[in-house]
């Protein structure tokens, strides 16, 4: 199926944004003068588990610049606790204080807050607050948070076990019993954090005449994360602006309302003085939001020519120590798609998630990242052990163009997806027939190349049914607004927050094509809250179906306006033979489009400034809001193939080649979407090669660093061949599917399979993450004596 | 750290001196920032690894989160808010621009400032070599590849501009 035609979505348009970003004139939170402001610092424990029996801040106090110290005590005056308990089999529920009162639950968790003048003076103060700790032994793995006598992370829990869901889908035993073999894989990923390269930061303002505080923060979720700040404060929520300016990248470390940034507000209004706080890389390696950690197990049962018959998926996730989001969020998702692009009925999962003494998770780019390395991580398996092709294996059992819609066993419904399409487009481009042919030659000179491919269905959007039926707190409609002003101008809001993703650029593509005006007409005003209207915000990879969907409707329905009031000045009994084209309006007659000579500007100037003239039942003025409930879940689709080289003798990976095909529908902006296309890609790899928050067994974090926690630089990333494979979702506004999530989860199947198919003469398989030199050298050790022997 | 006396120094940003008063320990990042108003450094990891905090000092890139203030006496420092004239991005920023070789935006001063220089060393330089020296800045947004690309464009502008003046 084709893409529909468009006027102006899909177009190449540089960005908007670029200019002010690229003089040093953007605006970030950290770049607002506030003068007067207060610098807050926190004291953080020095311990992963232990309760505070005192804190003394005398010494503190006296210190040149101090204003005041506060503590989890004085906080829970000022602001309510968090109580994370949504109605969810299986779910335990969980509260939180403002900060720690009794004890301490992870190495970096905030116990007192200093104010000073000066934000050097407010970081000398805190190192003189002394905190008095009884230590109490600390739950630092995920399967010592499971063992029946482990320290409880919460006391007010029965056990560390803060969600377990288990569902069965067809008869998964029966399967097993008919299958030539029941092949097990397990996969482990590491625990890694966002690490935007803007840290964490805000500047609280108390209003006292008014009662009003505006709040200055980088937000994926202006509204949402509003409603929390004024519901914890005490507060209306029109009693709370929140402003999100410029944001340094979020990755879904910035969508919660954080104990610290909640401590500055209450702060702030209790001083009646303005209070900023920014958090250095320290605090935000040890103390903002870190994800991923889980382990996952399949068993596969299949015929001896290699078709699934039937899986089952257990998977543990390390949810840290808080629950800043409801335990089952981020787990349930890989349970609900995992089997993506493979036809199977028969299938069962046991989610379980654990608290530890570490960091809280959050949703990080790809909450579901781990989905696809364990499904193509099972299919090379089954390839492995049947000794198959992994490419007949996935030929064999993946859903044919005619099985869509396709109802997985969970329920979830595909649709609209060219898994099938993007495999073979990809392996045609990376010629994997031939690939074959010179794995085998170069082996023979002790060169080990490999070929790993990763098929990705990426759950995107996120609909409203989606959360309700998966037991997922949250709603996923979204909504915009559009003003034409008197003069013409067109302005337009929609409840998103970027981060960087360019959306005053690609949502004004949609604006302009429901419109029919030009992109550049468009002005994009979002991240305030008084201005934009409210929205859900951006995570999910919603902003372009429920974001660009919505503004691209309401568009439609103003341009509706925009006609009837043109025909009204043209003496026409209606709009139908008119349409809006680049701002000025156009009649249809004897089948060719002519122009008229009325523009945007003189409706809209009628519309304002001479309502008695609109035709009759139209009301004056030009303004529009929307809100749109897009489909329970959209899905792209893409595959990725990598080859890469791993030298046996010291376990490093040298990239060949990196092709991905891809199908994310409508494409509103490309230079857009390619862009996201890159950076995901570039954090999947990123993270599956060298990014690792490590505790030790004390719970003590070892990765306070960036010369610790390391991130892949431009020298260990591959150049990335791209292959556009859209077609359109029918269900959505434009047929847009959304994106921006699905390039991780095939970076870190496709360089894991790769890495296997390259060591698989050694009979190795790397079933963890990072693929390290140290950890591919450990698997290799005794393997390759018959290199150095020959 | 105890209090220390602040002291008066001059600050040479842009062509322009700053009277400031600080403390010998202030950073050079944080001078700017917050005593010259020059808001276009970043600062994302206050230990020297990230490179979004890059100037210039008399022309040779430096982590401004790695010296204080008090040092650049006697220095000339260069910041973002210098490379564009009259409102005219410099080749390096419009390829950038063309080039999509942005996102967030955060830690793009400190790769114009470190691309500013270095392709007056080496107006031809090779894609291994452009990697090789945006390493040492961390973004998290683009997978670099447009970066590369950008710095590549810019480039052949220059040396095309470079020509032009020449003949």
């Amino acid at each position: 199926m084709s893409l529909p035609e468009f006027r102006h979505i899909g177009r190449h348009l540089p960005r908007k944004e670029d200019y002010r970003l690229l003089t040093g004139q953007g605006r970030f939170v950290d770049d607002i003068d506030m003068p007067g402001a207060l610098h807050a610092c926190f004291v953080r424990s020095s311990h992963a588990h232990a309760r505070i029996v005192a804190i003394n801040a005398d010494a503190a106090r006296e210190m040149p610049g101090v204003v005041a110290v506060f503590t989890g005590q004085d906080l829970a005056q000022w602001t309510t606790r968090q109580r994370m308990a949504p109605p969810i089999a299986g779910l335990q529920p969980m509260e939180m204080d403002t900060l720690p009162i009794d004890k301490v639950r992870f190495q970096g968790d905030p116990v007192a807050c200093v104010l000073a003048t000066d934000r050097y003076l407010a970081e000398d103060a805190a190192e003189q607050v002394l905190v008095n700790y009884d230590v109490l032994p600390a739950v630092s793995t995920m399967w010592q948070a499971l063992a029946p006598e482990a320290p409880r992370v919460d006391d007010s829990l029965s056990s560390n076990l803060l969600s377990h869901q288990h569902a069965d889908h067809g008869d998964v035993a029966a399967r097993k019993r008919e299958a030539h073999r029941v092949i097990e894989s397990t996969f482990s990923q590491h625990r890694q954090t966002h690490l935007p390269i803007e840290t964490r930061g805000c500047i609280a303002v108390w209003d006292d005449g008014r009662q009003h505080l505006t709040f200055h923060v980088g937000t994926q979720v202006p509204h949402p994360y509003r409603t929390t700040l004024a519901s914890r404060l005490r507060l209306s929520e029109s009693q709370v602006s929140v402003i999100s300016p410029d944001v340094g990248g979020g990755f879904g470390q910035k969508i919660a309302l954080y104990r610290e940034e909640l401590t500055v507000a209450a702060l702030a209004r209790h001083l009646k003085r303005p209070v900023r706080w920014r958090e250095d890389r320290l605090e935000n390696l040890l103390a903002s939001s870190q994800a991923r950690e889980d382990f996952c197990r399949t068993r596969a049962a299949v015929s001896a020519d290699g078709r699934l018959l039937g899986l089952e998926l257990d998977i543990v996730e390390d949810f840290g120590a808080y629950s800043f989001y409801p335990g089952n969020y981020l787990a349930r998702v890989v349970a609900m798609i995992l089997t993506g692009p493979y036809k199977v009925q028969d299938y069962s999962y046991d989610v379980k998630v654990v608290l530890s003494n570490k960091v809280g998770n959050g949703p990080m780019r790809a909450p579901m990242a781990i989905t696809s390395w364990v499904m193509e991580g099972t299919m090379d398996a089954i390839a492995r052990e049947l000794q198959l092709d992994p490419v007949a294996v996935r030929r064999l059992n993946m859903l044919q163009p005619q099985d869509f819609p396709y109802t997985m066993a969970t329920g979830e419904v595909l649709a609209d997806i060219t898994p099938r399409e993007t495999l073979e487009g990809a392996l045609a481009a990376i010629d994997y027939a031939h690939f074959r042919q010179r794995q085998q030659q170069a082996r023979a000179q002790g060169v080990y190349l490999g070929l790993g491919i990763c098929t990705v269905v990426e759950s995107t959007t996120y609909g409203s049914r989606f959360y309700k039926a998966a037991g997922i707190a949250g709603s996923g409609h979204e909504a915009a607004w559009l003003r034409i002003e008197p003069s013409g101008a067109v302005n337009a809001s929609v409840g998103l927050g970027a981060t960087g993703q360019g959306y005053e650029t690609s949502l004004a593509h949609a604006v302009a094509e429901g419109l029919g005006i030009l992109p550049q007409q468009v002005h994009l005003h979002i991240g305030h809250t008084d201005i934009a209207p409210y929205g859900m915000g951006s995570r999910g990879a919603r902003g372009g179906t429920a974001g660009g969907g919505t503004l691209y409707l309401c568009a439609q329905e103003a341009q509706v306006k925009v006609l009837a009031i043109a025909a009204g000045l043209l003496g026409l009994g209606d709009g139908a033979a008119l349409r809006l084209r680049d701002g000025s309006v156009e009649k249809m007659s004897d089948g060719i489009w002519t122009a008229t000579g009325l523009g945007l500007a003189d409706v809209a100037r009628t519309a304002y400034m001479d309502p008695l003239a609109l035709p009759a039942g139209l009301a004056p003025g030009l303004e529009f809001h929307k809100t749109y409930e897009p489909p329970p879940m959209t899905y792209s689709n893409s595959t990725h193939v990598c080859e890469v080289e791993v030298q046996v003798a010291t376990g490093a990976i040298r990239f060949a080649r990196y092709v991905v095909a891809e199908d994310c529908g409508t494409v509103l902006s490309p230079v857009v979407v390619e862009g996201q296309q890159h950076g995901a890609i570039a954090m999947g790899l990123s993270g599956a090669l060298f990014e690792q928050v490590q505790y030790d067994a004390a719970g003590q974090n070892l990765s306070g660093t960036l010369a610790d926690y390391l991130v892949a630089t431009a020298c260990e990333l591959p150049h990335f061949e791209l292959i556009a494979m859209h077609t359109p979702n029918r269900a959505t506004p434009a047929g847009i599917k959304g994106m921006a999530e699905g390039g991780v989860m095939g970076a870190i199947g496709a360089l894991t399979n790769a890495v296997n198919d390259a060591l698989a003469p050694f009979d190795v398989v790397a079933d963890r993450q990072p693929l390290t030199p140290m950890y591919l050298r450990d698997l290799l050790r005794d393997k390759t004596d018959f290199i150095n022997k020959a | 750290m105890s209090h220390v006396e602040k002291r008066a120094i001059t600050l040479t940003v842009n062509g322009e001196n700053h009277e400031l008063w600080v403390e010998p320990r202030k950073l050079l990042a944080d001078a700017l920032r917050e005593d010259c108003r020059l808001t276009g450094t970043h600062v994302g990891c206050e230990h020297g690894v990230c490179g979004a905090c890059t100037v210039l000092v008399d022309g040779k890139p430096v982590r401004a989160c790695l010296t204080y203030a008090i040092q650049m006496e006697g220095h000339e420092v260069s910041t973002i808010e210098s490379v564009a004239s009259n409102g005219v991005l410099s080749p390096l920023q419009q390829a950038l621009h063309e080039a999509h070789g942005l996102q967030c935006g955060f830690c793009t001063p400190g790769i114009v400032m470190t691309f500013e220089a270095f392709l007056k060393i080496n107006p031809a330089p090779s894609e291994e070599e452009i990697r090789d020296v945006l390493s040492g800045n961390l973004c998290r947004c683009t997978g670099y590849q447009n970066i590369v690309k950008a710095v590549q464009l810019a480039a052949v502008q220059m040396r095309g501009n470079a020509d032009h003046v020449a003949a």
